[in-house]
């Protein structure tokens, strides 16, 4: 069975046609977002990891056709100025890369919950990432910095 | 000062630049193998044995044809029929066919190929392949393996790729595929002779169990033939092993075959030599078809694995502490095929000793097959495995002597201009500095509060040693571009470790270009040339090399076209960041003008190219010994501070000190995480990583079973300590170190969890339950 679904990925709206049992990690790369990886099937390293409504998914076990009208956000659609992407690469928070798009998402995630996580915090909500080239203390330090850079930044504003 | 030391005036090595591919990887722009655009392929999907040694009675594939999509199923007699024996591929013995032929030897190995559009029906189908088996006994177990049979070959297949391993060609009831022997002076009489003297001697029987790289980029290989050609784009850290492989295999030319790779989502040595390559350049070339192959994970743990290790080892010191006598008997779980076992088995053999001065040493070191997944290269290549052997002894000799474990290293430990167990001189090797530095980062010589409720607080140390892969041969060709930004065509395969960066440094130092004016082109046979493989920490030594010739090459070239220019002689240019100056005359030219002057067009390219080959004596059969066995030395030391839970037999890292000896660091940051790197995996394999078999069946083959370390799992502190003792031959001195820290890892653990309750452990990984267990023991025994 193949269903019409319209899929919001980055503010793009399209139509695709999706097998009943399409996973949301197959249709995305499909369309072109390759920075959706699969690294075990199974939602236990998050390489997959999709923002929807801006909530964390493993869209390896996510099937497509449930994601109909849902926003999506993929690492590759954020914006060029991106403050977690600048804090990811001031920070050196990357050596292969497979795995940093799901833990750059998990950052926006948290953030958007709590604005001031304490390491603790930042690990407690990157717990389900494996980044297996060790890069843990760069990638928490740079969401570390991106929480401080937005603090300045209501300060500024509120000043 | 060595001579080879002066650094160019360029400032680019020692700087922290940014990786070359920092943004694109952190916005998931990069495109790993499977992310590439590629021609239409039709999907691969294996059949997998349920045996773990039967004889193949009959491959039935009628169904598994009918079902719709499916375009083709190739069985291993198919595939035997078109290629023969050269089906048989491998490294070190050509023993492994990419589909099994007559028998298969492990559970999971691939039966049957299933070639369909599209995976849907390519899965159904492997699903209907029928197989009927004769079931042969198996051998699990590596010492009953080595004690006799069933055995898991016939005969011993060695590869032609090796001539030191001719004597063992059709050799047979035996799966005993290799053995190093280390013999140096006397180790009973030694022994003897001190214990009488009121020395000490420990022994012990230690076990590593086999474990998993788990890179998360899973193995992909596509594979197509372009007329008489065939090209493959493979995740692979040895593009030109491949290329000579598959020619070998189809028995074409070497510039029939095009290999690309590409930037790899992590290896530790899961993507090299045969993988998924052989299958698909087989079934691309017989079947006339454009395949593509995606491993699962669960496929991924069946490709290779780190070996498991037995080792039985003893050390004496004499009364006044000095180590007399060394002993190891190792051997290593290859599983099914022997891969580059042979190899591990010797290049760890070399070094069961430690880094010691002792001058009485005998080392046993064999490879021996099973009925399992195959067992390769792992991050430190068999190294740690012996690592635990003699850093656990060398900790305990050190209590049993009423020494300090670190004070008791630091007298033994190798020095510059020692010679060591196998007969080569140290060099560049700064254990002592290792030692030094992580133990004063954690306080060694402080007081430590050693109860802490039910908390039990201890230190332990451990130090490693390994050679560089010796002899191997790197090459660099670099082009100029008249705008003075440069491409640099090397195969190093960048997989994390930042290769690409620290070569564009290496390229930018001698010529005084800028952060981001190289270009590293990825790994394509088409295009970049011959290098022996991307393994081993060998990349920033020997391609760092060629590049540093290639570039010092150019810088020559543009002095000369400058001197030509001016009308001065060469040696009065110089090369600076803003162009060439003549001292003479102070007349100046950029580059972009002085190329576009020499070629009369702008868009123009000056070439150099440059070759670095490392040589051997190869070590004497009988005792191991040779005066030069490798290149260099890797020097490292591990210092932990933890605490263990006497109510969950939790261990809790405090404080983790870590340092490698790079002879010159490139980029310190790179540096320090591959330092933080290796040593978090190597945390994994000290606690709780391991891979467990039942009969043969992986019985945690999936990241929901497969314990990994996450976030939660780092030490509250980690330091990473560069100890730079500059390598006379090294570009700028520097050295590799992507494995440097893994090797002393686990004993440092251990050794500290003995300070801290007062057990010895023998066997990793350190579980809670292994803990609960020992504690339980130790308080009945009270």
């Amino acid at each position: 069975m193949s269903t019409g679904i319209e899929l919001t990925v980055n503010g793009v709206r399209q139509r695709v046609n999706v097998g009943d049992d399409d996973l949301l990690l197959e249709v995305l790369r499909r369309i072109g977002h390759t920075s959706v990886r699969e690294g075990c099937g199974v939602g236990a390293c998050g390489a997959c990891t999709v923002l929807a409504d801006g909530r964390s998914v493993s869209s390896c076990l996510a099937r497509a056709v449930r994601y109909d009208g849902v926003p999506l956000t993929t690492a590759d659609g954020l914006p060029e100025d991106d403050d977690v992407v600048e804090e990811f690469v001031a920070a050196a928070a990357m050596q292969c890369g497979y795995c940093i798009p799901g833990f750059v998402l998990m950052g926006h995630e948290l953030l958007a919950e709590n604005p001031a996580p304490s390491r603790a915090e930042i690990a407690a909500h990157l717990e389900g990432n494996i980044c297996r080239c060790g890069t843990y203390q760069e990638i928490c330090a740079a969401i570390e910095a991106t929480a401080q850079r937005r603090q300045a930044a209501r300060q500024r504003r509120s000043a | 000062m060595f001579s080879g030391l002066h650094s160019g005036a360029g400032g680019a090595v020692g700087e922290r630049w940014a990786r070359t591919d920092a943004r694109a990887k952190v916005r998931g722009e990069l495109r790993y193998a499977a992310d590439q655009p590629l021609r239409p392929c039709l999907d691969v999907v294996l059949h997998r044995a349920t045996r773990p040694h039967a004889l193949l009675e009959s491959v039935d594939v009628e169904d598994a044809l009918a079902v719709d999509g499916v375009v083709a199923v190739v069985t291993g007699a198919q595939l035997y029929e078109r290629f023969g024996d050269a089906l048989m591929t491998g490294p070190a013995f050509s023993d492994q066919p990419c589909l099994a032929v007559g028998k298969v030897r492990y559970v999971g190995e691939p039966v049957a190929a299933v070639i369909a559009r599209g995976l849907v029906p390519a899965r159904a189908a492997a699903e209907r392949v029928l197989v009927d088996y004769a079931e042969l006994d198996a051998v699990h177990d590596v010492d009953a393996a080595a004690a006799g049979g069933p055995y898991v070959h016939e005969e011993l297949r060695p590869s032609t790729v090796f001539g030191d391993l001719k004597h063992l060609r059709g050799k047979r009831d035996t799966n005993v595929n290799y053995e190093y022997k280390l013999r140096r002076g006397d180790v009973a009489a030694a022994g003897h002779d001190a214990v009488e003297r009121g020395g000490v001697t420990v022994r012990e029987e230690f076990w590593c169990p086999p474990t998993h790289h788990v890179p998360i980029e899973l193995p992909f290989t596509a594979a197509w033939r372009d007329g008489d050609r065939l090209e493959i784009l493979s995740t692979t850290q040895t593009p030109s092993y491949v290329r000579l492989a598959v020619a070998d295999l189809l028995g074409i030319p070497l510039n029939a075959v095009r290999v690309r790779s590409a930037p790899l989502g992590g290896s530790f040595g899961a993507k090299m030599y045969d993988r998924l390559e052989p299958l698909a350049a087989a079934l691309a070339w017989s079947q006339k078809l454009p395949v593509r192959i995606l491993a699962s994970r669960e496929e991924a743990f069946l490709l290779t694995t780190r070996h498991g290790a037995a080792v039985t080892g003893s050390m004496t010191a004499d009364a006044e502490g000095r180590i007399v006598a060394a002993s190891a008997d190792v051997r290593y779980d290859t599983g099914a095929y022997a891969d580059v076992g042979p190899r591990i088995t010797a290049k760890s053999g070399m070094v069961a000793a430690g880094p010691y001065r002792v001058d009485n040493v005998e080392v046993r070191s064999r490879c021996i097959y099973t009925n399992k997944p195959s067992a390769g290269p792992f991050r430190g290549f068999g190294v740690p495995q012996v690592t635990w052997s003699h850093e656990s002894l060398v900790d305990e000799l050190a209590r049993e002597s009423g020494v300090d474990p670190a004070e008791f290293r630091r007298r033994n430990l190798l020095r510059e201009g020692d010679v060591s167990a196998v007969g080569t001189p140290m060099h560049s090797a700064d254990f002592v500095g290792c030692l030094d530095a992580v133990t004063e980062a954690v306080g060694w010589d402080t007081p430590l509060e050693r109860v802490d409720g039910r908390l039990r607080r201890g230190r332990g140390v451990a130090v490693g040693i390994k050679a560089v892969l010796t002899p191997t041969i790197s090459n660099a060709v670099l082009q100029l571009n008249q705008d003075s930004s440069a491409t640099l065509l090397i195969s190093t395969v960048d997989m994390g470790q930042g290769s690409d960066t620290i070569m564009a440094q290496i390229a930018a130092e001698a010529l005084c270009l800028g952060e981001g004016q190289v270009r590293v082109v990825t790994a394509d046979t088409d295009v970049t040339p011959y290098d022996t493989i991307t393994a081993g920490s060998r990349s920033t030594y020997h391609t760092g090399n060629a590049v540093r010739r290639a570039a010092e090459a150019m810088r020559d070239k543009l002095l000369e076209l400058a001197a030509e220019r001016f009308g001065v002689p060469a040696t009065d240019v110089k090369l600076t960041g803003d162009g060439l100056v003549s001292a003479q005359t102070q007349e100046r030219v950029s580059v972009p003008e002085l190329l576009h002057g020499h070629f009369g067009a702008r868009g123009t390219t000056l070439t150099t190219e440059a070759n670095f080959t490392t040589s051997w004596v190869p070590y004497d059969h009988e005792t191991g010994q040779s005066e030069r066995v490798t290149e260099h030395w890797f020097a490292g030391a591990v210092a932990a501070q933890l605490t263990v839970d006497t109510e969950t037999g939790r261990v809790h890292v405090e404080h983790l000190a870590v340092a490698g000896d790079v002879g010159r660091a490139i980029n310190p940051t790179l540096v320090e995480q591959q330092l933080t790197g290796a040593a978090i995996m190597g945390i994994g394999h000290a606690l709780f990583d391991q891979l467990v078999f039942d009969e043969g069946q992986i019985v945690n083959g999936t990241l929901l079973d497969y314990q990994l370390p996450s976030v939660l799992d780092l030490p509250d502190k980690i330091t990473p300590i560069i100890v730079e003792s500059p390598h006379r031959t090294g570009p700028y001195g520097a050295k590799g170190v992507g494995e440097t820290t893994i090797i002393p890892l686990a004993p440092a653990i251990a050794n500290a969890v003995r300070d801290a309750i007062g057990i010895r452990f023998p066997r990793l990984p350190l579980t809670p339950e292994r803990i609960l267990t020992a504690l339980a023991d130790q308080e009945a025994s009270k």
